[in-house]
């Protein structure tokens, strides 16, 4: 889909997209502690970006919600920028190869992904917990604390264990 | 072959987007030049996506497609204007990191003895302490103390400290409760490094004749 939002600069494509993926972001930028009005301007620009920058999308890497994860972050991290100081410009995008990734390298990242959510969807209630609080949290420390009651000190050791549990899935995986 | 990476708490902070600009330019060059951590890397990227699906979906407004489909075919934002990057003296075959293609660069200062400092400033988060460092070789280390992270990522030569012998493309992570002492190699070493808090020194710099 991403891909023909690239090669063709197709708007039906691009319109499938936005259905799917505008809410997503906007409930992650929710979950960040930003506000209604705020988040919804922001999943804008996002969605914006994203018709933008289709032809960095490399499906080697990984797939399209991988991608888009990628660029709310990065537009989070600039707009938090922007807020302290207006003048601010963006970090600039990398470089990247363009490359035509071979359908077999397109189908390991496929199965590669499937195998993640396996294991995400395999770790207990509070670790899977820990992870996202790690993920979409501004401070992810004091919300895990907050969230499991657990004291502050203990908390590192714990999203260790969580991220080590997790590996641990995928390597069991066939 | 790359014998120290970035801990798990700092690929973590860097794939979520929690970690300072700083810090994340010197984990980024590390991650160029080490397959290992730019699989991690994937993979955590891959993990935030896989989270992201899982959401409950927040609904936007009803004119919020349209108003986008409007701006598609506007200019993207004008890239930035010209940088100022010096251009530093390094040894031969040597290149400073990709990462810093889009940062400023100063001259290399001479701030002691042994020692050089380039000033990297970051245009969009020219708050953050990055620098380059070029030591020669055998300084050391008598004193130090840190405050908050400091990364290092070596470029050229190395040094080595009671954690092991860092070569071009390891990483070194420090905080205040590291104790080490440092000494950089015979032919000296050249680093990439980050620093929280205000315009200091890192431990790196606080040499003493070896
Ligand atoms: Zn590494």
């Amino acid at each position: 889909m991403i891909s023909r939002v690239a090669e063709t600069r197709d708007r039906q494509a691009y319109a499938a997209l936005f259905k799917h993926f505008a809410p997503r972001v906007k409930a992650y930028l929710r979950r960040g502690g930003m506000d209604a009005g705020e988040a919804e301007e922001l999943t804008q620009e996002v969605m914006l970006n994203i018709w933008r920058k289709a032809g960095y999308f490399d499906a080697a890497r990984g797939g399209a919600a991988t991608w888009v994860f990628a660029i709310v972050r990065n537009a989070r991290i600039d707009h938090a920028r922007r807020r302290r100081d207006a003048r601010l410009t963006g970090q600039p995008p990398p470089e990247e190869a363009d490359l035509a990734p071979s359908a077999e390298s397109i189908a390991l990242t496929t199965e590669r992904e499937a195998h993640l959510r396996c294991a995400l969807n395999s770790l207990g209630p509070e670790q899977k917990q820990i992870v996202q609080l790690s993920f979409f949290s501004d401070t992810p420390h004091t919300a895990i604390a907050n969230a499991l009651n657990l004291p502050l000190g203990t908390v590192k050791s714990r999203v260790r264990l969580a991220m080590a549990k997790l590996r641990v899935l995928l390597e069991e995986m066939p | 072959m790359i014998s120290h990476h970035p801990s798990p708490e700092t690929l973590l902070a860097h794939a979520t987007g929690a970690l300072a600009a700083g810090h994340a330019v010197v984990v980024a060059a590390h991650l160029q030049g080490c397959a290992q951590c730019e699989a991690a890397q994937t993979r955590m990227e891959s993990l935030g996506g896989a989270l992201l699906e899982e959401f409950a979906p927040e609904p936007l407004a009803d004119e919020a497609f349209a108003q986008v489909l409007a701006r598609l075919d506007d200019p993207a934002p004008a890239p930035t204007a010209s940088l100022r990057q010096a251009r530093l003296a390094l040894p031969s075959g040597v290149s400073l990191p990709a990462v810093l293609r889009g940062a400023e660069i100063g001259r290399w200062l001479w701030i002691g003895l042994g020692l050089r400092y380039s000033r990297v400033r970051l245009p969009w988060a020219p708050e953050q302490n990055v620098m380059l460092l070029k030591v020669a070789g055998g300084r050391k280390v008598l004193h130090h103390s840190h405050g908050g992270l400091e990364l290092t990522q070596v470029i050229w030569g190395g040094f080595h400290d009671i954690t092991g012998q860092y070569g071009p493309g390891d990483i070194g992570e420090a905080d205040e409760t590291t104790e080490h002492q440092p000494v950089a190699d015979p032919e000296g070493c050249i680093c990439l490094a980050s620093l929280e808090g205000g315009l200091r020194l890192p431990w790196f710099t606080r040499l003493f004749g070896g």
